[in-house]
């Protein structure tokens, strides 16, 4: 009788198909993805776990010191932001009038803000280098009553969004060891404005377990001392 | 499995003719390239993901002049709540500073607890609105100079956590700054 012959053959599969979507899946993930700019101002940000996404955000970065920072994360509302700041406050502010157009595509190029309005033209004329060490010690926006700068910028911010037809959120990302006090001051600089709205930057909080943990031993520190 | 693919290519002899050329198949095993494929998207998808800013919401009240847009406050409604510079958290009910008591974040025992308690009490014991609603629980927030913004995003937080709908902040009076600094008594002659 013959035998029958049962073929033996390691199955192979066809993985072209798959190797085709997978790439066209990562360009996707490669395109989309978004360099995070390196930030000049470190700021801790405390945790917590309600949160909503932030997008399209005026960042005010408030570091430990209680420093006041600006950042959009398009540089076209960045010059757009210091046009409507020229435009609308140029009286009040003689400093920020007659910006050169390439003063302002400088300023649209730095991410982080965090100079005196007086300071402006000084600073928007900086070549690389000067700009660079110059970052290393920002001095902040001013947002004391009397000078509220930074009330300024967010509303030319505002401004400029409103123009742009996309509205602009306005987020404060202050460093989780700042004095309560100057986010306040912040706050009441922005709702002597009549800017009411406002979303506090976050990161998700760690596992129950590290938070109570961590929670324990911020406890014990001041009962040491 | 990453090797050639050779086996297509014939040649057994079956049918007993010349010596054939062997058939090179031209099929590459693609396995590895998927694989590191699959590995860069997972990366990409993680990190762009992780990216995104998480924020809470906050909404200030818009400064109004209006009587009618004042809120009937009973006294037993109303949860005080102070934060102080070491990360400490103090409450009160009501209109007694003097029964001001001292608790921490910490997980369930601590001032989530007061809320959830208070949040639960109010509507049972405190005299309805006149519009016949049941009252809520307010939390008032009163952050005291000097404390650290992470208390204030906490309590934030907790406010969230425990479904607590009305809460304000507030600057602290001074009797209650004073409070806070006796670790937690008030003389008498103090409230008149």
């Amino acid at each position: 009788m013959p035998k029958v012959k049962i073929k033996r053959s390691h199955p192979v599969v066809d993985m072209t198909a798959m190797c085709d979507v997978s790439f066209l899946l990562l360009t996707f993930f490669i395109l989309t993805a978004k360099f995070k700019p390196n930030s000049v101002v470190a700021v801790d940000v405390p945790s917590a776990r309600s949160t909503t996404i932030a997008e399209n955000v005026l960042v005010i970065t408030l570091n430990k010191e209680g420093k006041a920072f600006v950042s959009i994360k398009e540089s076209k509302m960045r010059f757009a932001m210091i046009d409507q700041l020229e435009q609308q406050y140029g009286e009040r502010y003689p400093a920020i009038k007659g910006l050169t157009d390439d003063q302002k595509r400088f300023f649209s190029l730095v991410d982080t803000w965090g100079t005196p309005i007086a300071d402006t033209k000084r600073v928007t004329s900086m070549n690389g280098m000067e700009l660079q060490q110059y970052q290393k010690s920002l001095p902040g926006i001013p947002y004391d009553s009397l000078n509220n700068e930074l009330g300024d910028w967010v509303m030319a911010a505002r401004y400029a969004a409103a123009e742009s037809g996309t509205p602009i959120k306005i987020g404060i990302k202050g460093d989780k060891d700042a004095d309560v006090d100057y986010v306040k001051q912040v706050i009441k600089g922005l709702t002597a404005k009549d800017i009411n709205r406002f979303i506090l930057i976050t990161t998700l909080a760690a596992p129950a377990g590290d938070a109570a943990a961590g929670e324990a031993k911020e406890g014990e520190a001041p009962a040491a001392n | 499995m990453a090797d050639i693919d050779t086996s297509g290519g014939g040649g057994g002899g079956k049918h007993g003719g010349g010596p054939r050329s062997k058939k090179m198949s031209t099929r590459v095993d693609l396995t590895p390239m998927v694989d590191l494929a699959f590995l860069l998207i997972s990366f990409f998808m993680l990190t762009t993901t992780m990216n995104k800013p998480k924020a809470m919401e906050l909404n200030m009240p818009k400064k109004t002049e209006i009587e009618d847009d004042k809120m009937d406050v009973a006294d037993c409604q109303v949860l005080h709540v102070l934060l102080d510079t070491l990360d400490q958290v103090w409450y009160y009910e009501g209109l007694q500073v003097a029964g001001l008591e001292k608790t921490t974040f910490a997980g369930d025992g601590g001032i989530r607890k007061v809320i959830m308690k208070k949040l639960k009490r109010v509507p049972t014991t405190c005299p309805p609105l006149r519009s016949g609603k049941p009252r809520e629980a307010i939390v008032l927030i009163k952050l005291l100079k000097g404390a650290r913004y992470k208390n204030m995003v906490d309590i934030l937080d907790e406010m969230d956590i425990t479904g607590c709908k009305t809460y304000a902040i507030q600057d602290p009076d001074p009797i209650e700054i004073e409070a806070v600094e006796n670790g937690g008594t008030v003389r008498e002659f103090a409230r008149e």
